[in-house]
């Protein structure tokens, strides 16, 4: 039976990207903010654009954050995309302190004043997670100036600026992915297919 | 790069003279499959016009499925218009007009969007070892000053894509003085003129240029995309990554 994704719809970035490579590899997707639609899912998506409060705010407006939280409670598959993987977090210092979903521990910083990660970056994976090392080398497209900080054994691929900063993260069946896999070319489509798959455990 | 006039892709002469190459889409399409790394669209009339940005393109290209990230610049008045640009199916927004008029409105785009997806617009030109910055509202050129470059300094602006205006187009090269002479800390985005990979490829060893963007000679050659990446140091750029559907 086809897979159904739900893009978590709460006015923040552009889901339309993510739909089309999901629908492109097989799955069905549904973009809503109704919970009745998204507890049809077999997983969610939750993507992201810009600075974590508004995103916060609107996860709140929506009430999308207690529903975040009994979704990944109940264990069932979440994945956040660049902002939405930082909304995983318990806080973020972005233009304050705002308190995240706090489904995978660890905080968002800054990475300074005046740096940024963008454009094509390799990740190298820091654990021998099953869904993330065929994608170890390859590269991916990132677009941030925060960065997830949290206990190591969450990290599970990391990329290079600098220094390591933490590119995907991982707790059971909620994983995050600071770079864009829906606008990473054929090595984004195959991990996207890969983790759906994956998570869904089909 | 895709330079969009009334809604058409055109190929551009120095922002003087213009020919039609078609839909935008389609050239966008191109290079998605062609795997470059980074579409940018600029409507070059949205301003002039008071028409604000082209949402219809920016929401047809995004219901294309491109898996290349696309950044949009044209006509972006504020915020909530980079907001929009960004739901709509882009990825960064480029500004232009608005560095030059309104710069608390750039730190509330900044603010909405994230620093790390404003690109300012900077068309220049060298004359005598300094930096001209062209207004091609008022035709004017003024030149590039430290205040100028606060948002790009202060952390407001990630990257300054700067348009050799002059070359742009034309049968000669990027002027690299316009690179060379530009005030230290902010990562450049060359374009104008560039089309000699030799000279690509050394305007991206520059430490201050962070991606080369071509415009014309992506329209015009068979495979032009695949021959330039052939041509670049493999240190300068990621392998390709080809669309095979």
């Amino acid at each position: 039976m086809k897979i159904t994704v739900g893009i978590v719809d709460y006015g923040i970035g552009n889901q339309s990207s993510v739909q089309h490579v999901l629908g492109s590899v097989g799955f069905r997707c549904r973009i809503s903010d109704d919970p009745g639609v998204l507890d049809g899912c077999d997983l969610l998506v939750l993507p992201g654009v810009g600075a974590f409060r508004p995103a916060m705010e609107a996860l709140r407006a929506r009430a999308l954050d207690r529903y975040l939280g009994d979704w990944a409670a109940n264990g069932r598959p979440l994945m956040g995309i660049c902002l939405g993987m930082q909304l995983l977090a318990n806080v973020s210092y972005e233009n304050g302190v705002e308190p995240g979903l706090s489904l995978i521990p660890g905080e968002v910083r800054s990475m300074g004043t005046g740096r940024w990660h963008i454009g094509w970056n390799t990740i190298e994976c820091a654990t021998d997670d099953p869904l993330f090392a065929p994608s170890d080398g390859q590269t991916f497209f990132f677009n941030h100036s925060y960065v997830y900080d949290g206990p190591p054994e969450f990290e599970v691929a990391r990329a290079q600026v600098g220094g390591p900063v933490a590119s995907a993260i991982r707790r059971g069946a909620i994983v995050g992915m600071q770079f864009h896999p829906e606008k990473s070319q054929t090595a984004g489509r195959a991990l996207l297919q890969r983790l759906v798959t994956g998570l869904c455990g089909a | 790069m895709i330079t969009v006039k009334d809604g058409w892709a055109v190929q551009s002469f120095g922002y003087r003279r213009y020919l039609p190459l078609g839909r935008p889409e389609c050239l966008a399409e191109n290079l998605d499959r062609w795997g470059i790394d980074e579409i940018i669209v600029l409507s070059i009339d949205r301003t002039r016009r008071h028409a604000g940005p082209d949402f219809a393109l920016v929401r047809r290209l995004g219901g294309l499925g491109l898996l290349t990230p696309v950044a949009y610049g044209g006509g972006i008045r504020s915020a909530s218009d980079a907001g929009k640009v960004i739901e709509a199916g882009a990825e960064r927004v480029c500004l232009d007009a608005l560095l030059r008029r309104d710069r608390g409105e750039v730190s509330a785009v900044a603010a909405l969007v994230g620093s790390q997806a404003v690109i300012g617009v900077l068309p220049l030109s060298a004359q005598a070892g300094r930096l001209f910055w062209h207004d091609y509202l008022s035709r004017a050129d003024d030149e590039l000053s430290a205040g100028d470059l606060s948002p790009f300094t202060d952390g407001i602006v990630s990257e300054a894509l700067i348009i050799d205006r002059i070359h742009e187009g034309g049968p000669h090269p990027f002027d690299e003085s316009l690179v060379d002479g530009f005030p230290t800390g902010v990562p450049l985005i060359a374009f104008g003129g560039l089309h000699d990979p030799e000279q690509i490829g050394r305007v991206f060893a520059h430490e201050r240029v962070v991606a080369c963007a071509v415009g014309n000679p992506f329209s015009y050659r068979e495979h032009a995309v695949q021959h330039l990446r052939r041509a670049l140091p493999a240190s300068e750029i990621r392998d390709p990554q080809f669309r095979m559907d």
